[in-house]
């Protein structure tokens, strides 16, 4: 039941982002992928198990919309630029799984979620170690794109 | 007196252990206080998540609790307890969220409904479902798709059916709706002849992710498909028979080499992309029947034809098989070159044991051999003819060429062992040293780790990651902005020719193409 599973990320990735970074994402229509890649300037992932599934969930944002981010949390007093938005992304990936994995909980979905790992580079692409079509939710905000894609088998 | 009473007055170490011994007891009479606090937190994380917790254990005891609280006004412990609904699969509360589903409105509620809903599959809850397959939200409709497939509910079909063909055309072509894949996920689920032979006639689907979603389906499906896709065997268009072919071959029954059999005696596999896509199938699957249509396959004239028919062979080498190829070489005719030529091209290692044994033909390999300019091939078959061990195989091995260090790369992806083989053996004889790659993926793997080669040769639909989408990543990659790439594609594919240039294939070639026509391609492509 990969939309139950999905649901809640997609929710808490909402409420995260919304609280934290002051940004307001729009879900668009979410698709299939053919291939197992994320693409993206800054990638952050984590590894779930649980419930007999194993999974990973990763959020790729544009660069721009990850330094509206940080700039967001932080204001003006950016130290170094690529340190805080590795960091910031880290925080708010482990946030969005945290808060995902608590409403899964209660319905007895009981998920062990790995720290979170960021990726970084222009357009890179990392790749979901999983045979089942991987379902990704393209979002808008104001400050540029993000993807969330999600695994589970 | 209840055990919460006094609760935000108590110290972190006594809350927690009160909410313990309650989430133990599962007494509902602390439902009460546990609301209070759920509506009045404590503000303490960590406790007020112990209270949910808690509740959930309770409810989890109590299914009438569950089915009155799902009328609650409270919106939070409603929410518990459609959780717990479904959680523990409540049958009494099947009715009130059926009568919920009707009224919310709120897509993350309603998902929360019938997801508890789909966990207790009340008998009759197919109806309630069937009310979402067309909601505006996708996920909602996502989720009635998949329990139309577990209820196979007949009412769905024709909506699941529309799911199918109503792919966005927008989309790019990697990408697919999730209401697509959910509706062909229950189509194949439900695996009536009605939903079969639609999923049938829908292989060759416009959206290559969808294609790739009907072609797994089908797979998993198995024997039952065989009938749906024979059919097609006649009647379908080039790709359609192609892919019928295909799935065929990976679904590897008895019955699905018979159908195919049939598909040569009947006459329908008479355009050459068909012929090596049914003999490749046979070659999976491998009963008797296909060896012997194999067997005759070997009077194929066609390089590419024979040499999918060869790597069947190769993979089921039965005595009486081996006999027959043996006197088809022995005879020393065009043909018989020809066979040689493709056991060393398609490096049928254990073909070519069977067959050395026999001194004429024997020679005859050692001379087709001799004429590759494959460094891999040839240390292969010396590896090979040291194992076979006999003087005459000794001598053999030391006899053969070596072959110059290649100074150009060329980079081939295909997802047919065949193709690769074949180009392999023409970049070789072109002195390329060959890089090759099953998919998009493994061949942007070479790139990542820092390989250069001076072309690069792709199919168009493979799996994993498909020609047009690494063509789009290698104009994107240092070093290759500029690299000629040659896409082969089948004659139908035209119509996606303007994508692939835009996207930065540099020319084409379609399939089937006559080795020296490849060869005249590279060398045009390369300026000579």
């Amino acid at each position: 039941m990969d939309v139950e599973l999905a649901k809640p990320f997609v929710k808490a990735a909402m409420d995260v982002i919304g609280t934290m970074a002051f940004i307001t994402p729009r879900p668009g229509k979410p698709f299939v992928k053919k291939n197992s890649m994320a693409t993206g300037d800054v990638t952050g992932l984590v590894g779930l198990t649980g419930d007999g599934k194993r999974g990973s969930v990763s959020i790729s944002f544009t660069k721009a919309c990850a330094v509206a981010m940080v700039k967001n949390m932080l204001g003006d007093d950016i130290q170094d630029i690529i340190q805080d938005v590795k960091d910031a992304v880290g925080e708010i990936t482990n946030m969005i799984s945290g808060q995902a994995r608590a409403g899964l909980s209660e319905k007895g979905l009981v998920f062990a979620g790995s720290t979170p790992t960021v990726i970084m580079g222009d357009n890179h692409s990392i790749t979901h170690m999983a045979k089942s079509p991987i379902m990704a939710i393209p979002f808008e905000t104001d400050a540029g794109a993000f993807t969330i894609e999600f695994c589970f088998e | 007196m209840g055990k919460l009473d006094g609760f935000h007055h108590k110290d972190f170490l006594e809350q927690v252990t009160t909410l313990n011994e309650i989430a133990g007891s599962k007494d509902s009479d602390a439902l009460p206080g546990l609301l209070e606090l759920l509506e009045k937190p404590t503000g303490d994380t960590g406790v007020d998540y112990m209270v949910v917790n808690t509740l959930n254990a309770v409810l989890g005891a109590n299914e009438d609790v569950v089915a009155r609280g799902l009328r609650s006004r409270n919106g939070a412990f409603r929410t518990l307890c459609i959780r717990a609904a479904g959680e523990y699969a409540f049958p009494e509360a099947a009715e009130p969220l059926a009568e919920m589903a009707e009224a919310e409105t709120d897509p993350d509620i309603l998902v929360e409904i019938l997801a508890a809903l789909a966990k207790i599959r009340p008998v009759d809850g197919a109806g309630v479902f069937r009310a979402f397959l067309g909601h505006d939200d996708p996920m909602l409709a996502a989720l009635a798709m998949e329990m139309a497939g577990a209820y196979a509910d007949p009412h769905a079909v024709v909506f699941l059916k529309a799911a199918v063909e109503a792919t966005d055309e927008e989309r790019t072509y990697e990408q697919c709706d999730i209401t697509t894949w959910k509706a062909i996920d229950a189509l194949a689920s439900m695996a009536t002849p009605e939903t079969l032979e639609f999923l049938a006639a829908n292989v060759h689907h416009i959206n290559p992710t969808a294609r790739r979603l009907i072609t797994d389906a089908l797979v998993r499906v198995g024997e039952p498909v065989i009938p749906h896709l024979e059919r097609h065997y006649s009647q379908g268009n080039v790709d359609q028979r192609i892919l019928a072919c295909n799935i065929v071959g990976f679904i590897g029954s008895r019955k699905g080499a018979d159908a195919l059999v049939q598909g040569f005696d009947k006459g329908n596999f008479t355009d050459p992309n068909v012929r090596y896509a049914a003999y490749e199938a046979l070659g999976r699957i491998g009963t008797l029947k296909g060896l012997v249509c194999l067997v005759d396959g070997l009077s194929e004239n066609d390089e590419l034809i024979l040499m999918a028919v060869v790597t069947g062979l190769e993979r089921h080498a039965a005595p009486g098989i081996l006999k027959t190829v043996s006197d088809c070489i022995a005879v020393g005719d065009e043909r018989s070159a020809r066979i040689a030529h493709a056991v060393i091209a398609s490096r049928a290692l254990r073909l070519f044991q069977e067959l050395y044994q026999n001194e004429t033909v024997g020679a005859a390999l050692i001379r087709a051999l001799k004429k590759s300019q494959d460094a891999d091939i040839l240390a292969d078959f010396a590896a090979r003819l040291q194992d076979i061990g006999s003087e005459r195989a000794k001598a053999d091995a030391a006899d053969l060429p070596t072959v110059q260090a290649a100074t150009r790369k060329a980079l081939a992806v295909d997802d047919s062992k065949s193709m690769l083989a074949l180009y392999r053996s023409i970049l070789t004889g072109l002195g390329f040293e060959a890089l090759m790659a099953a998919n998009g993926q493994e061949a942007y793997a070479f790139v990542e780790a820092g390989e250069f080669v001076d072309i690069v040769i792709t199919d168009m639909n493979m799996p994993v990651m498909d020609g047009m989408e690494l063509v789009g990543k290698l104009r994107g990659a240092l070093g290759y902005e500029e690299v000629p790439i040659l896409m082969v594609t089948t004659e139908s594919e035209g119509s996606q020719r303007s994508m692939a240039t835009k996207t930065g294939v540099t020319s084409f070639l379609t399939k089937p193409f006559k080795p020296d026509a490849l060869k005249a391609k590279i060398l045009e492509m390369l300026g000579g």
